[in-house]
C-alpha cells in the first residue's frame, strides 16, 4: 500500500482525503457496478504533480482512477476496478486558459464545468456544442473525452468532436501533448505564431486523442483540454414538431441534418421531454407528458453576423417543404411546451436536481449508436425487452441524437426507477444487461460501454481487444490507469 | 538480392502464377516514375496482385515469415513509393469494389482501386458527394490512400483523418482487426470503440503512407449533394463545356491587396457556411484550369490572370440547397467581400468558363495538369493543420524563401505562391508552396535540400507545426524533440504493430531502436 | 523520328493513371469507366501506357532489354489510343506516337512477334494482312461491272482494304457500297488485284518500313486513277491514308474520307436519300482509328524550348482526340427512317476497341476476344438489337464474340443498313 506521506509530499496534506466516510464517497455511484473503496483520494492541481503521482504509483503498482466530475457519478467508469487504488480527483483543477474568438475554440483545465465555462466562451461571442443537460457538476473535458452525443449535429463532424487537443500524463509517466498542441514550440509561442491548438489529429500519422478519447482514464490522466467552440447566434428560432410516428420525425430529421439547417437537433419522447420541462413534480409532468405526441422533434434555426433575419427566414420556408413531405409540421409550441423555454433550458447544464432524478431519484442509461435506417427497431426492440422485464414501457425516456452529421444516431433510453425499491432495481438492471445481445444482434453499436456490460460488449470482438491491449502496453505498460475498466 | 524460390512460390500459391511477377519488364514499371532530372528508383523484387483481404493477409504473413517487406499501393500516385531493397509490391488493383453506399446514413465503403471518380459518380446518383483527395478523382476514393486526403471539397466536406468510419485493417504483421462497428456488428457504421478509438492508430492527419500494414476496405462520411444526378457535360475532350450551369451554382474568384485581408475573408466566409469549396488557388493555378491547347495558351492566360488580380487570392464555390438558399449565400458573400476590398476575376465568371470550373473543381481533374505540366522535378513545402491563419503565415515565410531561390535561378517562377485552403469552415486550415526546381539546375536534390532545410527551419523556430512532409526516420526525429517526442510514440505503435518491420516504413517511421 | 526523339514525351509522365480510365470528367457511375484494355486485362501497370512510358525509357537506357517478357507486354496493346486522348486531357505529350515508336525499335531491333511476322510475311509476299487468303482481292466485286481506276480515271477511289477482300463474309459490305456509290451516281472505281494493303496495321505493329513499302505502291495506284478523293471502309485505312500518309509527307492534296463521311455528305447534299424504315434499336461501335485516330494529322516542325516548362518554337498543337470522326457515322444511321440509337457507356473518344488492333487479334486471339466480349457485354445492356460500325476488323471480332457468347445482337456495318434504306 502507498505510504500516505508519499502522496502528501507531492499534493499536500489538505489535498489527500483517507478519512472513511470521504473515500465512501468514492467507493461506488448510480451505476450497477459493486462498490470497491480506495485507498486514498487525491485532488491536485498542478499537471506537475500529476506527473509525480503517476511516478509514485508506477514506483508502487498502485491503481490510480481519474475522475474530473463531481458526484453523482452514474456509469461506474470512476469507481475503483480493483482494490488499493488512488482516486485522482481533478474537479479542483479549474483554471479556464483561453477562449479565441478568431479561432473558435476554447482551453480550460478538466474540472472547468459547462456552467462555468458557457460564461467565458460566451462573452468571446463563442459557445459550445452541449451534450443534452450535463448535470452541475459534469466536467467539460470529461464529457468530451466519453465521447458524448453533443446536441449540434451539423457541428459534430467527426464523432470525436468537439475535442480538439489534450495535455496527457501516460500511464508510462510521459507528458504528452495531442495535435497541434504537440509543438513546436510552448503553448504561448504557438499562439503568439498564430496557432490555436485547434487541429486535433497527429501530431503526424498518428491521433493520439482518440485513443485518450473513451479510455475511461485507462491510457492516462489528461491535464487540459481545449474544445471546438461555434458562434454565438445573433439571432435564433426554435421549433418543435410532433409525431406519433417515430419515422416521419427521422425522415424530417435526415433531411434537416443532411442540408445542415438547424444548430440544436434531437429527438426526445413525451416522458424525457416532460422530465426535463417540469418543475413541479409529479403534477407538472403529468401534464406536461399527457399534453405531448410519443415522439418530439426539436430544432433550432439561427442566423449570425450577416443577414442573420433572412437566413431564417429561408430556412423556415426551406423547412416547411421537408416537413410537408414527411407529413409533419413545425410550430413553436407544443402540447405545453414552448420551443424558446426548451432552448434556453438546454443550453446550460441541468438545474439541480439533475433531470434524470427527478422521477425517481435514479437513472440507468442504456445507450448505443446505430444508422438512421435501424433506430427504429431498435427502438421497438428496447421497448419489447422492457416491457417483457416488467418495466412500464410508457414511463421510459427515450433520446435519439444525430450525431457525426447524420451518420450516426445516439439512441438512449433512461429506465428511472426508485433506488430504495429492490424489486423495482433489480427489474432495471436485469433489463439493462439482458438486452445487449439483442440489441447488438439488430444493430446496436455499444461503442462507450460502461460497467457491467462492457466485458459482453468487447467480447463481440477479439481482433479489436488484441489490438486495445497492445495500444494499453504502449501507454499504460504497467496497466497502473484504472484497472478492470473495458477489456483492461 | 533475388527472392528465394520457396518465398516466390509461396506467393505463386496464394494469388496463382498469373497475379505475381519479379520480371524486370513489370518491377521496372513500379519503380518511381521516370521523370526528367530525377534519378530513377529502385526496383520491388516482385508485383503482387491480390483479389480480397484474405490473399493480403496471406502475403502479408507470409512476408512475416520470410522476412521479406511489401509496401501497398492503391491506385499508385503518391511520388515517394520507395521499393527496398529485399521489398515486394502489393498492388490492391485488383480490389476494385464499392461495397455500399447507404444513403440515408450517408456513407460508402470501398476498396482501395475504387477511383474517386467513381465513387463520387455513384454518390451523385443519389445526392450525395464524397470528398476527394486533392490529387484528383484518379486517385483512390480510400481516404487512407491518400497522403492526406484533403481536397477541394474539404471545406464544406472535411478531409480523411474526420470522414473515416469504420474500416478493415490487415496489420503489419498480419492481423485482420475491424475498427468499430465493424468488428462488434459488422456494420461499417462507425470505426471508433468499443472504448478506445483504434483510429487513432491507423492514421494522424498524414497516413503511415504504407508503412503499418495494409488497409483493405473503409468507410467514409457522404455528403449532400445539390446537383445533378450526372453533371452536363457535353463536348469532346479535352473541350467538355457543361450545358448549363446547375440552379444554385457558382464558381468566383477573388483577390486582395494583402494577405490579412484575405483572411479575413476566408474566416467571414468560413463563419457564415455559405461555401461549398474555398481555396485559395493563385492565378497560374486558375489558368491551367482553363487551357486546353498547350503550354503556351495557359501562359498566356495567366499573363492575363496575373495582370488583373491584387494578390493573394481564392476561388469560392457555392453550390446552395435552395433558390432561397442561393441568394442568401450569394448576399453574404458579396457584402464580405467589399468589406475585405476584394477584386473578382470577370473570365472566371463567364458562364462557359464558370460551368468548367464548376465541374472541374467538384470532379477534381486539374491537379494534374497544374503540376503536371511542368517538367521539373517537385519539391514542396507542405504545411501542417491547426488554424487558418497559422497556415497562411508558415506559407508567407516559406514564399520568402521560394522568392529568393527563384531569384537565384534554382526554383522555376511558376507564379504560384501562397497556396493555402480552408477546412470545414475555416476551423482548420492547411497551406503548402509548391515549387519546381528550375531544369538549368544540375543537381535537384540539392535544391530540394534546400528547400526542406528552409522549411523546416521555419517550421520549427517559428512554430509552425510538425508538416505534413514530415516522413522518414531523419524527420520525424528532427520533429520530435521538438514536438512532444511524438516520434517515440509513433516508433512505437510502429514496433507493435509491425514487430518484424515488414510493412515497408522509409516514408513513415522504422522499428528503429 | 526514333524513339529516342520521344525520350522527353515518355519522360514527361506522371503515373498519374487517367490513361486507364475514360476522361474523369465523363464518368458517369462505377461500371465500365476503363478505356485500356491492356490493364483491364493484365493488371500489373506495366500493361497500361504509363507503364509503357516507363518501359520506352528504361529501353533507351538500357535498364531494360528486349527480352520476350517485354515483347509479350509491348504486343499485348491494341494500339486503341484510348490512353493517349485521356492522357491529353491533362498532359503535353505524345503517347501513341511513343507506343508506336517502341514498337517499331523492337522491330528494327530484330525482335518481333511470331505470328506477327507470319502476317508480315503474308504482306510482303501477297500484299495483304489476311495471311493465307486464297482468293484474289477483287473477288468480291465480281458481277458489279466496277470501273478499275488503275485502268480509267475516276472522281473517288474506293479502297476496301484487306479484311474486307479477302473475307468473304465481309464481301456484303464492299458489294453494299458500290451500290450505293452508284445509285448516288458517283464516280467511282476500285484497284481490284492492283490494289495493295495500305500498310498501317503493320505500321502501328512497328513494321514501318513495310508501311512505306506499301505506300508506295498505293500512291502508284492513286495517281494513276486521277482520284481526287479517297473513300474506304476500313477505319485502319483511314487512319493510314489520313493520318500515315499525311505524317510522313505522302498524301498531297488527296481528301481522304471514311465511307460513313462520304455518305454523309452524300445524304447532306441530297443525293442519297434513305426512305425505307429499317425499325431496330441500334448501338454505334466507334472504331479506334476513325474516332479519336481519325483526327487529322497536325504538322509540326519545330524545336522544344528547353526550359521549365513545355514549350516549342513554333508553339506546338496536339492531336487529342477532339476532331476524330464521330458525328458522320451516327448522322447517317440517324437519317435512316425507324432507326433508334441507344450509345453505349463508353463512346466517341473514350470508346472502347474492338479488340482487334495493333496485331492483338494475329498475335494473342483469346485476348482479342476478351475485349470483344467486354464490348458486346456493354452494347447488351443499352436494349439495342444490334451493334453497328464502320469498320471491318471491328465486325469481324465483334461478330465472333457474339457468337462465342450467344448473344442476339446482330452485329452490321453502317453501310450494310443504310443499303437497307436506299
Ligand atoms: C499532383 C499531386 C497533387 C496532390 N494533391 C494532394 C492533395 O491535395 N491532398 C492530398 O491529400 N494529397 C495530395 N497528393 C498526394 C496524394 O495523396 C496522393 O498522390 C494520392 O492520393 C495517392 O492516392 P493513390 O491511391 O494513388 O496512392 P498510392 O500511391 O497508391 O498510395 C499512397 C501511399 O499510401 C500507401 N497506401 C495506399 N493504399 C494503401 C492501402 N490500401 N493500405 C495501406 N497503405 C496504402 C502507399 O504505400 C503509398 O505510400 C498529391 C499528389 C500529387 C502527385
Ligand atoms: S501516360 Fe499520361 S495519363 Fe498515363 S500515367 Fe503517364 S502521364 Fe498519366
Ligand atoms: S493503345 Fe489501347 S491497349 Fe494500348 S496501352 Fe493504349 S489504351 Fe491500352
Amino acid at each position: 500500500m502507498i505510504e500516505k506521506r508519499k502522496l502528501v509530499s507531492i499534493v499536500s496534506a489538505g489535498n489527500v482525503i483517507s478519512e472513511p466516510s470521504a473515500l465512501e464517497q468514492y467507493a461506488g455511484d448510480m451505476s450497477f457496478v459493486n462498490k470497491v473503496k480506495p485507498d486514498y483520494v487525491v485532488k491536485p492541481r498542478k499537471t506537475d504533480d500529476i506527473a509525480k503521482l503517476i511516478k509514485l504509483a508506477r514506483e508502487t503498482s498502485t491503481p490510480l482512477v481519474p475522475v474530473s466530475s463531481g458526484a453523482p457519478h452514474f456509469r461506474g467508469d470512476t469507481v475503483p476496478g480493483v482494490g488499493g487504488a488512488v482516486v485522482v480527483d481533478l474537479s479542483g483543477m479549474k483554471y479556464i486558459i483561453r477562449a479565441d474568438r478568431l479561432n473558435r475554440v476554447a482551453m480550460f483545465e478538466p474540472g472547468v464545468t459547462f456552467d462555468e465555462l458557457i460564461p467565458a466562451v460566451t462573452r468571446e461571442k463563442l459557445r459550445l456544442n452541449m451534450p443534452l443537460l450535463p448535470r452541475k457538476t459534469k466536467s467539460v473535458a470529461a464529457s468530451m473525452l466519453e465521447r458524448e452525443p453533443v446536441l449540434m449535429p451539423k457541428y459534430h463532424w467527426d464523432i470525436a468532436d468537439p475535442l480538439n487537443c489534450v495535455e496527457i500524463i501516460y500511464g508510462s509517466g510521459e507528458m504528452f501533448r495531442t495535435g497541434a498542441a504537440a509543438g513546436p514550440g510552448s503553448l504561448e509561442e504557438q499562439w503568439a505564431a498564430g496557432g490555436a491548438q485547434v487541429e486535433a489529429a497527429g501530431p503526424s500519422s498518428a491521433s493520439w486523442y482518440r485513443i485518450i478519447q473513451g479510455s475511461q482514464g485507462t491510457m492516462g490522466i489528461v491535464t487540459w483540454a481545449s474544445a471546438r467552440c461555434e458562434l454565438l447566434p445573433s439571432l435564433e428560432e426554435p421549433f418543435l414538431v410532433g409525431s406519433s410516428q417515430l419515422d416521419r420525425l427521422m425522415e424530417l430529421v435526415h433531411w434537416l441534418v443532411r442540408l445542415r439547417i438547424p444548430n440544436e437537433c434531437l429527438i426526445l419522447n413525451n416522458c424525457n421531454l416532460a422530465a426535463i420541462m417540469a418543475e413541479k413534480w409529479p403534477q407538472d409532468y403529468k401534464a406536461i407528458k399527457e399534453s405531448l405526441p410519443t415522439w418530439i422533434l426539436f430544432y433550432n434555426l439561427a442566423g449570425y453576423d450577416y443577414l442573420p433575419e433572412e437566413r431564417i427566414s429561408s430556412q423556415v420556408e426551406d423547412i416547411k417543404d421537408i416537413a410537408q413531405r414527411a407529413g409533419v409540421e413545425p410550430a413553436h409550441t407544443l402540447g405545453g411546451v414552448s420551443a424558446f423555454e426548451l432552448l434556453k433550458v438546454v443550453q446550460a447544464a441541468s438545474a439541480e436536481p439533475y433531470w434524470k432524478l427527478r422521477a425517481k431519484g435514479a437513472c440507468h442509461d442504456t445507450f448505443f449508436i446505430s444508422n438512421f435506417q435501424k433506430v427504429g427497431e431498435l427502438t421497438d426492440t428496447m421497448s419489447g425487452a422492457a416491457d417483457k422485464a416488467g418495466y412500464p414501457v410508457p414511463d421510459m425516456g427515450i433520446y435519439i441524437q444525430p450525431i457525426v452529421q447524420g451518420a450516426n444516431f445516439h439512441c438512449e433510453f433512461n429506465l428511472f426507477y426508485d433506488p430504495e425499491n429492490a424489486r423495482e432495481t433489480g427489474r432495471v438492471r436485469a433489463l439493462a444487461t439482458g438486452t445487449i445481445n439483442s440489441l447488438m444482434a439488430r444493430g446496436a453499436f455499444f461503442s462507450r460501454p460502461y460497467g457491467e456490460i462492457s466485458r459482453t460488449i468487447m467480447n463481440k470482438d477479439a481482433a479489436t481487444v488484441m489490438a486495445l491491449n497492445k495500444v494499453k502496453m504502449i501507454l499504460d505498460p504497467d496497466k497502473i490507469m484504472n484497472p478492470g475498466k473495458l477489456c483492461f | 538480392m533475388a527472392l528465394k524460390r520457396d518465398f516466390y512460390k509461396g506467393l505463386e500459391d496464394i494469388l496463382g502464377p498469373e497475379f505475381v511477377s519479379d520480371d524486370p519488364v513489370i518491377t521496372e514499371t513500379y519503380a518511381n516514375p521516370v521523370r526528367a532530372g530525377l534519378p530513377t528508383g529502385a526496383r520491388f523484387e516482385a508485383i503482387t496482385l491480390p483479389k480480397n483481404t484474405e490473399e493480403v493477409q496471406a502475403i502479408v504473413r507470409l512476408c512475416n515469415k520470410h522476412k521479406v517487406q511489401y509496401k501497398a499501393s492503391s491506385t499508385g500516385w503518391l511520388y515517394s513509393d520507395p521499393a527496398g531493397p529485399n521489398c515486394i509490391k502489393i498492388d490492391l488493383r485488383r480490389m476494385n469494389h464499392i461495397i455500399e453506399i447507404n444513403e440515408k446514413s450517408m456513407y460508402a465503403v470501398v476498396e482501395p482501386y475504387v477511383i474517386g471518380a467513381q465513387l463520387q459518380a455513384e454518390c451523385m446518383k443519389r445526392g450525395l458527394n464524397c470528398n476527394l483527395t486533392g490529387a484528383g478523382s484518379n486517385c483512390s476514393a480510400l481516404p487512407l490512400a491518400a497522403h492526406v486526403n484533403l481536397g477541394h471539397l474539404s471545406q464544406s466536406g472535411s478531409y480523411g483523418e474526420r470522414n473515416q468510419l469504420a474500416l478493415e485493417w490487415v496489420t503489419g504483421d498480419g492481423e485482420i482487426v475491424r475498427l468499430g462497428s465493424l468488428g462488434s456488428i459488422d456494420e461499417w457504421f462507425c470505426g471508433d470503440g468499443p472504448g478506445p478509438s483504434l483510429r487513432g492508430i491507423i492514421r494522424g492527419n498524414t497516413m503511415p503512407l504504407g508503412g503499418l500494414g495494409v488497409y483493405t476496405k473503409a468507410a467514409q462520411k457522404l455528403y449532400h449533394w445539390p446537383g445533378p444526378a450526372t453533371f452536363p457535360m457535353e463536348g469532346v475532350s479535352p473541350k467538355y463545356k457543361p450545358a448549363y450551369i446547375p440552379p444554385g451554382f457558382l464558381v468566383r474568384y477573388f483577390s486582395f491587396k494583402t494577405l490579412d485581408l484575405m483572411i479575413d475573408a476566408v474566416l467571414k466566409i468560413g463563419e457564415a457556411e455559405i461555401a461549398t469549396e474555398l481555396m485559395c488557388f493563385n492565378a497560374a493555378m486558375m489558368a491551367s484550369n482553363l487551357a486546353t491547347q498547350n503550354m503556351e495558351e495557359e501562359i498566356e492566360i495567366y499573363n492575363k490572370f496575373k495582370d488583373s488580380v491584387l494578390g493573394p487570392g481564392f476561388m469560392v464555390l457555392i453550390a446552395a440547397d435552395s433558390a432561397r438558399d442561393f441568394e442568401y449565400k450569394k448576399r453574404v458573400l458579396q457584402l464580405i467581400v467589399d468589406e475585405t476590398g476584394g477584386k473578382a476575376l470577370e473570365e472566371v465568371e463567364d458562364p462557359e468558363n464558370q460551368g468548367g470550373y464548376v465541374w472541374r473543381y467538384f470532379r477534381e481533374t486539374g491537379s494534374i495538369k497544374e503540376t503536371g505540366r511542368v517538367l521539373a522535378p517537385q519539391a514542396g513545402m507542405v504545411g501542417g493543420g491547426d488554424s487558418f491563419p497559422l497556415m497562411s503565415y508558415f506559407i508567407k515565410s516559406c514564399s520568402k524563401v521560394k522568392a529568393k531561390l527563384i531569384a537565384d535561378g534554382s526554383l522555376f517562377d511558376d507564379g504560384t505562391s501562397p497556396f493555402i485552403q480552408s477546412i470545414e469552415h475555416g476551423h482548420t486550415g492547411h497551406g503548402e508552396v509548391l515549387a519546381r526546381i528550375s531544369i538549368r539546375v544540375k543537381d535537384p536534390r540539392q535544391v530540394q535540400r534546400v528547400i526542406n532545410n528552409a522549411s523546416n527551419e521555419i517550421a520549427i523556430k517559428e512554430f509552425f507545426g510538425v508538416p505534413q512532409h514530415v516522413w522518414s526516420d531523419t524527420l520525424h526525429d528532427m520533429y520530435g524533440p521538438n514536438a512532444s517526442n511524438y516520434h517515440l510514440w509513433l516508433r512505437k505503435i510502429k514496433k507493435t504493430f509491425d514487430p518484424n518491420n515488414a510493412s515497408e516504413a522509409s516514408t513513415y517511421i522504422t522499428a528503429k531502436e | 523520328m526514333a524513339l529516342k526523339d520521344y525520350r522527353r514525351d515518355m519522360e514527361t509522365c506522371r503515373r498519374c493513371s487517367p490513361c486507364k480510365f475514360m476522361p474523369l470528367e465523363k464518368v458517369t457511375g462505377f461500371d465500365r469507366i476503363n478505356v485500356c484494355p491492356s490493364i483491364s486485362r493484365y493488371d500489373f501497370h506495366s500493361y497500361s501506357a504509363g507503364g509503357r512510358m516507363v518501359m520506352g525509357t528504361a529501353l533507351l537506357e538500357k535498364r531494360l532489354d528486349y527480352t520476350d517478357k517485354l515483347l509479350e507486354v509491348i504486343y499485348n496493346c491494341q494500339m486503341c489510343g484510348a490512353c493517349d486522348t485521356s492522357c491529353k486531357y491533362s498532359m503535353d505529350m505524345e503517347v501513341f506516337e511513343s507506343l508506336d515508336e517502341i514498337r517499331i525499335s523492337c522491330v528494327e531491333a530484330g525482335h518481333t512477334n511470331p505470328a506477327l511476322d507470319k502476317v508480315i510475311k503474308s504482306l510482303r509476299k501477297q500484299g495483304t494482312m489476311v495471311p493465307g487468303a486464297k482468293i484474289k482481292r477483287g473477288d468480291w466485286a465480281a458481277g458489279l461491272n466496277l470501273k478499275d481506276c488503275s485502268a480509267e480515271k475516276v472522281e473517288v477511289l474506293f479502297h476496301v482494304g484487306c479484311q474486307t477482300s479477302y473475307n468473304k463474309n465481309m464481301w456484303k459490305v464492299a458489294r453494299a457500297t458500290a451500290k450505293i456509290l452508284k445509285k448516288a451516281g458517283v464516280d467511282f472505281g476500285i484497284g481490284g488485284e492492283n490494289e495493295s494493303c495500305c500498310g498501317g496495321r503493320a505500321y502501328h505493329m512497328g513494321y514501318k518500313q513495310d508501311f512505306l513499302d506499301q505506300s508506295k505502291k498505293n500512291l502508284v495506284l492513286i495517281k494513276k486513277s486521277g482520284a481526287k478523293t479517297l473513300v474506304t471502309g476500313c477505319a485502319d485505312g483511314y487512319n493510314t491514308f489520313k493520318v500515315l500518309y499525311d505524317k510522313f509527307g505522302l498524301k498531297g492534296k488527296l481528301e481522304v474520307l471514311h465511307i460513313t463521311e462520304y455518305f454523309a455528305r452524300l445524304i447532306k447534299e441530297g443525293k442519297l436519300k434513305p426512305k425505307k424504315a429499317v425499325n431496330m434499336t441500334v448501338t454505334y461501335h466507334d472504331p479506334c482509328y476513325l474516332g479519336r485516330q481519325g483526327e487529322p494529322y497536325i504538322h509540326w516542325k519545330g524545336k522544344e524550348v528547353l526550359g521549365d516548362l513545355r514549350t516549342f518554337e513554333p508553339p506546338k498543337l496536339y492531336r487529342r482526340g477532339m476532331y476524330g470522326v464521330y458525328e458522320p457515322p451516327r448522322d447517317v444511321l440517324k437519317s435512316i427512317p425507324g432507326l433508334k440509337i441507344v450509345e453505349m457507356d463508353r463512346i466517341k473518344e473514350y470508346a472502347w476497341c474492338c479488340g482487334a488492333g495493333g496485331g492483338v487479334i494475329e498475335s494473342n486471339p483469346e485476348f482479342a476476344m476478351w475485349t470483344a466480349n467486354e464490348r458486346i457485354d456493354e452494347a447488351g445492356s443499352t436494349g439495342a438489337e444490334a451493334i453497328a460500325t464502320a469498320c471491318p476488323w471491328c465486325e469481324l471480332m465483334l461478330g465472333q464474340s457474339v457468337k462465342s457468347k450467344g448473344s442476339n445482337l446482330a452485329v452490321y456495318d453502317i453501310v450494310e443498313l443504310l443499303e437497307k434504306a436506299v
